[in-house]
């Protein structure tokens, strides 16, 4: 008996050294519970290093940083109410979406003085009226990344990874995951408009992507940027930023975007309804318009602001880059991708699960 | 020097191509665990190109303070569904190897379930179900846990169950019987008989579940908010884009943990079965 | 054992805390599952309960190009998938469960230890380290290059690499490598506990170490390789991690295309219908196996 006692005790004191050991993250957790928090929930790689902790120290808020993948991600996640975020960072067609199915809450001007700084044509979108659920945060363009030395001349059409000439480079190409994205390109490479709600034209854009899948190497998810610094693959579908950041680690790397052209998107901070705190969610997203801030965070992303006034505070070479700000005749092209509805959705996704079947 | 006995037909360890076969497959296994270990010293943004030594991701590390409170989570509610886990499992396997009664065959089917059911299933209904009856969001912390505590000890008790069974069945009656017959109560048989006893089963299901609560990610990602991020959906998120090195350095420290955890329990359990007398 | 009536509230006692949990957080939720099934979803975030089969119609979606079912071919490739990665783990898995069980006593442990180890990491992070291993700038094909180039090889040529990443293979051996302690585990308890007198016997009377192991220890493990089989079989076949980062374009699988339903298409209803098939499935499989587990009894008794 005496060997199970103290076999029992010695049990009993692992259990409490655990239980203590349990609680440190618990007290410390319930110290910050009382000063007040902002819940962010935004894109990867996507706010300066320092951006959080200055915003802190400015107001005495501390930040709550969530990241999600993509915006299907976001939606599905606040598609049955606000599990507690104060700030999110759709893309456009999204916030039109959340606009549509009442998930967002107007945001106050005059809370959010800064807004004030921002370029005329952001002043306003098509997506949202008056701008009433969102701001702009970053935009840009999506187009083909590649290395330059597997190229006798640059690309210039996404029939180089979604037409019959992909085969030139097979084995060597990488597509986006979001079905939405692959197949607006798609649209672009047969002349069709990307918000087309055409069944037809649709149908046209998924029969070249099945035409073409055998060519492709993966499925990026948001990582086409790495495949191609790996040498994985030579042609990527990527975003303009994304390109940037790895151009930087290796200059064989280039962007550009089609001469069919391409989505222009715009990432837009709104307030989702039921958020906890929605001064605080304010407060957030007026920092972030100001145009110091907003510069710093530009340095680090390497995207387009839509702040004129942090514009004005960037290098030239920031100002004078056309991956960043596209020549006009390149933006004539483009198109901003709109919400077409639950349906148009589902035919999409459904397409790319044909696309992907067998 | 002893002379090495000759190989005995049954020593299967002993032979060359059992040792071959073996040692690739630890290679295997391992190789993968000591690229990741090996890509948290690189001086890099990203893990996709080594370009030199660096301590620099353990310093990023400690910056990241959602990644620590979301490991400090993962740490909290492992804890918590280990201690209910095994508490449920264990009762429940006592009363399947000890009672019988109508309904058994179905008792134990259904407690086969959470085992077998695909993760997206359960994490779908539960995220459902959650949903349904409006469990209620913004709860101070730590209550904002307990859903992701019930989700976890849900799936992770019934493994409990299957461990403890299996040690029960190699227990020896005429012992409890021998303590019945002294005049010990049936309280005092279950503490300083049957209890002891199924310690060793009772740390490797408690092992069991907290390897499960802490790696699992699926069913987490569909029951969390922002303030109850757990560490795999936290790197879910960021390792969607492109493993950064300071992950790789916050896993090689939780590997380092969970092995240390997992050494100290077994020399633990090792010197209390071997002091029992029993294997 | 006895009858619960003997000791009823200890028995009530040791039993309701699980009764009430499965029921509460397993049963109605997926009875929650099974009425989202039967839904329709009229706008983007809401659903209304209607009792229609429309989802379940759906299932069988023919291809209009090629006029093959859909969802179904990719639940049997997801199937033969799992077969695959159950059958290689099972090869690899007996083997590395032998050679535990024979090893000297003081080994076993820690071989044991050694084995789940890689089970402790995020499943994530051990696909990733996967990737890093085998894409074509990875250690596995470094390495070879290395040795390829500093030995008579390079006659040969440069190295060329080996494409290893985004295929179906790299699903499976994927899949294997996150499901092989699983199989060990059950394995090596039942060797373990194996009489060697029978396998001495086996040998004695002539039988080759081949035919020892088909005839009498295959037989004997049966339960445990079964049991086995069940746990990697189930996981591997509802994948969604490891096919979504290791495959290209044309390896989903029904893991996939669920998760598809709650994110992008949008369409819980459709969802919720596809992951109770899984269930469905996988509720046969198990009947399956306690089928043969009976018969087998019997077989024995009568044997006897």
């Amino acid at each position: 008996m005496r060997s199970y006692r103290s076999s029992y005790s010695r049990r009993s004191f692992i259990k409490h050294s655990l239980t203590v050991a349990a609680t440190v993250p618990l007290m410390s957790q319930m110290a910050f519970a009382a000063e007040r928090s902002v819940h962010v929930l935004n894109w990867d790689t996507y706010i300066g290093p320092q951006t959080l902790e200055q915003f802190t120290k400015a107001t005495g808020v501390e930040v709550k940083y969530d990241l999600f993948a993509d915006n299907s991600e976001l939606f599905a996640r606040l598609r049955n109410g606000n599990p507690g975020y104060d700030v999110i960072c759709p893309s456009n067609d999204f916030i039109e979406r959340m606009i549509q199915s009442d998930m967002l809450a107007p945001i106050d001007h005059s809370k959010v003085p800064n807004f004030a700084n921002y370029d005329p044509r952001f002043q306003d979108a098509s997506f949202d009226p008056g701008r009433q659920f969102s701001m702009t945060y970053f935009w840009g363009t999506i187009g083909i990344g590649f290395r330059n030395s597997q190229f006798a001349t640059p690309p210039d059409s996404w029939g180089l990874l979604m037409g019959p000439e992909s085969k030139v480079h097979a084995g060597k190409i990488s597509w986006m995951s979001d079905p939405v994205r692959v197949i607006n390109h798609a649209l672009k490479l047969n002349g069709h408009s990307l918000n087309t709600t055409d069944p037809a034209e649709i149908e046209k854009a998924i029969q070249t992507l099945l035409a073409a899948k055998g060519n492709v190497r993966t499925l990026a998810g948001d990582n086409g940027q790495d495949l191609l610094l790996s040498t994985e693959v030579d042609l990527a579908m990527e975003y303009n930023g994304d390109m940037l950041q790895v151009k930087a680690e290796d200059d064989d790397l280039n962007y550009v975007v089609p001469k069919e052209g391409a989505e222009l998107w715009q990432d837009c901070w709104a307030i989702p309804k039921g958020g906890p705190d929605l001064a605080a969610a304010h407060e957030f997203i007026n920092y972030v318009l100001d145009a110091q801030v907003h510069a710093d965070i530009a340095k680090e992303v390497n995207y387009a602001l839509p702040n004129a006034a942090a514009i004005a505070l960037m290098p030239e070479d920031y100002r004078t880059n056309s991956i960043i700000f596209p020549a006009d005749d390149v933006l004539k092209s483009c198109e901003t991708p709109r919400y077409l509805g639950e349906d148009i959705a589902k035919l999409k996704s459904d397409g790319m699960t044909r696309v992907r079947a067998g | 020097m002893k002379p090495k006995a000759p190989i005995s037909p049954l020593e299967y360890t002993r032979r060359w191509w059992m040792r071959t076969l073996v040692a690739v497959v630890l290679v295997f296994l391992y190789m993968p665990i000591f690229a990741m270990m090996l890509f948290s010293f690189n001086d890099s943004k990203r893990t996709v190109v080594w370009e030199g030594f660096s301590l620099q991701p353990y310093r990023d590390l400690l910056q990241q303070q959602t990644l620590l409170d979301a490991l400090g989570n993962s740490l909290v509610i492992a804890f918590v569904t280990t201690v209910l886990a095994t508490t449920i499992g264990t009762m429940l396997a006592i009363a399947l190897w000890r009672f019988s009664f109508r309904g058994k065959a179905v008792l134990e089917a259904l407690n086969g379930l959470p085992i077998v059911i695909p993760e997206i299933c359960m994490g779908v209904a539960i995220m459902i179900f959650f949903n349904a009856i409006n469990w209620p969001k913004n709860l101070p912390w730590p209550f904002s846990l307990t859903s992701i505590i019930i989700a976890h000890t849900a799936f992770c008790f019934p493994f409990v169950t299957l461990v403890v069974r299996a040690r029960l069945a190699g227990f020896d009656r005429s012992l409890e019987e021998a303590a019945t017959d002294l005049g010990a109560s049936t309280w005092q048989v279950y503490r300083d008989i049957i209890l002891p006893y199924l310690k060793p089963g009772l740390i490797a299901g408690a092992l069991l579940a907290m390897t499960l609560s802490l790696d699992d990610f699926v069913i987490t990602f569909f029951t969390s908010s922002p303030e109850t991020l757990t560490f795999p959906v936290k790197i879910y998120s960021q390792v969607r884009m492109s493993v950064k090195p300071y992950i790789n350095a916050a896993s090689t420290i939780l590997i380092l943990v969970t092995v240390a955890v997992t050494v100290a329990a077994a020399w633990y359990y090792q010197r209390a079965a071997s002091r029992n007398g029993q294997k | 054992m006895e009858s619960w009536k003997r000791q009823p509230r200890l028995f009530s006692l040791l039993i309701s805390p699980a009764i009430i949990w499965l029921t509460l957080f397993f049963i109605i939720p997926l009875g929650f599952m099974v009425g989202l099934s039967l839904s329709v979803q009229p706008d983007a975030t809401h659903t209304v309960f209607t009792g229609t089969l429309e989802s379940y119609y759906g299932i069988l979606d023919r291809n209009p190009d090629t006029g093959d079912y859909i969802y179904i071919g990719v639940i049997l490739k997801s199937l033969m998938i799992a077969a695959i990665v159950t059958f290689f783990c099972l090869a690899l898995g007996y083997p590395v469960a032998l050679a535990i069980a024979f090893a000297p006593a003081k080994w076993r442990p820690i071989l044991l230890l050694l084995v789940i180890l890689p089970f402790w990491t995020n499943l994530l992070i051990r696909t990733y380290a996967l990737m890093s291993v085998f894409r074509v700038n990875g250690f596995f094909n470094n390495i070879l290059a290395w040795v390829w180039n500093h030995s008579r090889f390079m006659l040969l040529g440069t190295y060329q690499p080996f494409d290893l990443l985004y295929t179906n293979t790299a699903v499976i051996v994927g899949l294997v490598y996150i499901h092989l302690p699983f199989m060990v585990l059950p394995l090596y308890t039942a060797v373990e506990k194996l009489d060697r007198s029978y396998l001495e016997a086996s040998l004695d009377l002539g039988a080759g170490h081949w035919r020892t192991f088909f005839k009498v220890m295959v037989p004997l493990t049966l339960p445990a390789i079964m049991a086995g089989g069940i746990i990697t079989f189930i996981p591997a076949f509802g994948a969604l991690v490891t096919p979504d980062l290791l495959g290209g374009v044309n390896s989903q699988m029904i893991g996939n295309i669920i998760e598809r339903q709650f994110k992008a298409a949008n369409n819980w209803p459709f969802g919720a219908a596809l992951s109770l098939i899984l269930v469905y499935i996988t509720f046969i499989l198990l009947a399956l196996q306690s089928w043969m587990a009976s018969r087998r009894a019997k077989l024995d008794d009568i044997r006897r």
